[in-house]
């Protein structure tokens, strides 16, 4: 397995194009008057040097398979969806789907305490929250 | 005699009802999280950093302060009783502390552990009430390049102090760097990495930053790790057992002395943070021993050291945080970002444009050690019951808290998805082994970095010289120079040893 060294050098290293790339685009001005890409430019000029040293030492290394947990995965997934979904669906229901979502993945309860405790939690929330605290969450289906 | 009609004018503002309401709840916080293992003070901050936008300032930045020294003494509860640091600065804590309460000794060393938390605490008060003016008045003389200079100093500072390798945490301050100037240039009035994209346009709020790279990183790290929860073992004590004897104030006084003193010094460091210091105090309690081959087995004096001294080091942060605008680790670069966002500019000027900032801040922080002292030592069992709760309970709760924080700026689903994004940055970070503190603080110092290297540019028109033509910033570059050049003569940094020992 290719050590962490490389593949983030190899991230890094693509991060720091796009940037040097966008920097010269906007210009780097004059010494005496330097413009907007000046300190990304050189940031990014950095950067690269950094990623090709860590490319470097990282080239033959080899190390153990990282596996990411598939409750992280998901729980991400579950998260991506809930920024895009709040808005249509609205706080309550996205909510209480998106935290179902997640006392599932992490405890072997019956599916009823998971569902029960998922809509005193989002309750609770939209109690504290957006009653008290005034936070104007996304009506969407419920249209509150 | 100005100092102290300024502390009075200081309290009169702590002690508004509503104000030592908010201090009790940051303590109250801030114990709770140094108490929970997984979830730092950083985070904590992140995650209330919202409220700032529904309290008043000085208020929000009373509560968010509570939380930084709060959970220095919560973490040392659980450390002394079932051998599980809290926090990062608590580590040291447990050498001797766990060993002492298997002896049936938990009492003195909780009792001498709160105590010299609070004579180091109160201790490094008075001093920040003392330097932190009159460091700000002498950086009132400071031009575009000694800024430029100090913000490069603390920026290698940080990634020299930074846990693990030194190219990846210098690849961070560069990437902080970059992600701080993403919207318009506040010269030109230019946009850009925005890449069209509007929401890109006012740049990255720290908030975001902070919640994702800090509160939901860390979640998720958590929910991905394997380690079973804490097995939490009955521990009685009753107050009476608290307080140590005269035995174990005479071994302790002098490490309390010099504890507090490392502390607030390394404390006024950039980089080093609250848990190095404490390994340090450690290090020397050791050397000073009469019988340093104790040292592991019980012994009050590695307890009262390193405690003392993690304190001492959360008030020296204040000094340059809120006398230069130089934040020393990420839970005060947030704290920084607070300010920036309640409207008050960081700096010298804060202290004399602001005084109700600066002074209520002070003696909130009276209040807040003598609150942690009164709330630490009788609350001890509930501590110890609240890592019963499970963490998959507490772990949905923290993601929901981000979440909503995150969506009550701006009332935005945009900023729930970017704090998102940021949450499975922080996470890569923690599994390829990317400090969060370099990013954080160059996110923080990069606009300052960049407004006074352009400023001091033009000023010698094109002239590089000028950041050596200056006595302050010729000493803070060498001082940076120096460090970059003894790691790579040396390939390895000075303190490496307290330094690999700090948990990231």
């Amino acid at each position: 397995m290719r050590s962490r060294d490389l593949k983030s050098g190899l991230l890094l290293l693509a991060f720091s194009a796009v940037v040097l790339y966008e920097s010269l685009r906007i210009g780097l001005g004059t010494p005496a008057k330097p413009g907007s890409g000046f300190l990304t430019f050189c940031a990014a000029v950095v950067l690269i040097g950094l990623s090709l040293f860590l490319i470097h030492r990282g080239w033959n290394v080899r190390e153990a398979k990282m596996t990411h947990s598939r409750k992280v995965i998901l729980a991400l997934a579950v998260l991506i969806v809930y920024s895009l979904v709040l808005d249509s669906l609205g706080f309550i229901v996205a909510t209480f789907l998106a935290v179902a979502a997640l006392f599932g993945l992490q405890t072997s309860r019956p599916w009823w305490v998971v569902l029960a405790l998922s809509a005193l939690v989002t309750l609770s929330a939209y109690v504290v929250f957006g009653v008290l605290l005034q936070v104007f969450f996304p009506p969407g289906l419920l249209g509150i | 005699m100005d100092t102290l009609q300024s502390l009075g004018y200081g309290f009169s503002i702590c002690l508004q009802p509503m104000n030592l309401v908010y201090c009790f709840l940051g303590v109250l916080m801030g114990t709770l999280v140094g108490v929970l293992p997984g979830l730092g003070p950083a985070a904590a901050i992140s995650l209330l950093l919202p409220t700032v936008f529904h309290l008043s300032g000085v208020s929000s930045l009373i509560m968010l302060a509570g939380i930084t020294y709060g959970a220095q003494y919560g973490g040392s509860t659980t450390s002394i009783l079932l051998n599980i640091p809290g926090e990062a600065s608590s580590v040291a804590t447990s050498f001797d502390g766990y060993q002492m309460a298997k002896q049936g000794r938990a009492g003195p060393a909780l009792g001498i552990a709160a105590f010299g938390s609070f004579i180091a605490g109160t201790f490094g008060i008075v001093a920040l009430m003392l330097f932190a003016p009159t460091l700000a008045s002498a950086a009132l003389r400071f031009g575009p390049p000694e800024y430029f200079s100090l913000a490069v100093m603390s920026l290698t500072l940080v990634t020299y102090l930074t846990k693990g390798s030194v190219a990846r945490s210098l690849a961070m301050a560069c990437a902080g760097i970059i992600i701080s100037l993403v919207g318009l240039d506040p010269i030109t009035s230019g946009s850009r990495f925005t890449f069209g994209l509007r929401p890109l346009t006012d740049g990255f709020d720290i908030v975001l930053l902070a919640m994702g790279l800090f509160g939901m990183s860390e979640v998720l790290a958590n929910i991905g790790s394997s380690s079973k929860q804490a097995v939490v073992v009955s521990t009685k004590t009753n107050v009476r057992d608290l307080f140590p004897n005269r035995t174990d104030w005479s071994h302790s006084a002098k490490p309390i002395a010099r504890g507090t003193l490392i502390g607030f010094f390394l404390g006024l460091i950039p980089g080093t943070g609250n848990a190095i210091p404490t390994f340090i105090s450690y290090a020397m309690e050791r050397k000073f021993s009469k019988y340093p081959e104790k040292f592991g087995t019980g012994v009050i004096e590695g307890v009262a050291g390193p405690e003392s001294t993690n304190n001492a080091a959360c008030s020296g942060t204040f000094i340059p945080l809120l006398s230069l605008g130089i934040p020393a680790n990420p839970s005060t670069a947030i704290l920084l970002g607070a300010l920036m966002i309640i409207g008050f500019q960081p700096g010298p000027l804060l202290i004399e444009s602001h005084p109700d900032v600066f002074w209520g801040l002070v003696a909130s922080m009276y209040m807040g050690n003598v609150m942690l002292l009164v709330l630490n030592l009788p609350l001890i069992g509930l501590w110890v019951r609240m890592l019963k709760i499970p963490y998959s309970i507490l772990s949905v709760l923290i993601i929901l808290f981000c979440e909503i924080g995150a969506y009550s700026i701006n009332s935005s689903v945009t900023d729930v998805l970017i704090m998102n994004l940021f949450g499975l940055v922080g996470y890569l970070m923690k599994r390829y082994d990317y400090s969060g503190a370099p990013l954080i603080l160059a996110f923080i110092l990069g606009p300052m970095l960049e407004r006074s290297l352009r400023q001091s540019l033009i000023l010698s028109h094109g002239s590089p010289a000028i950041f050596f033509s200056r006595p302050v910033s010729l000493a803070f570059l060498l001082l940076a120079i120096a460090l970059v050049i003894s790691t790579l003569f040396t390939g390895q940094r000075i303190g490496k040893k307290a330094i690999d020992m700090e948990e990231a």
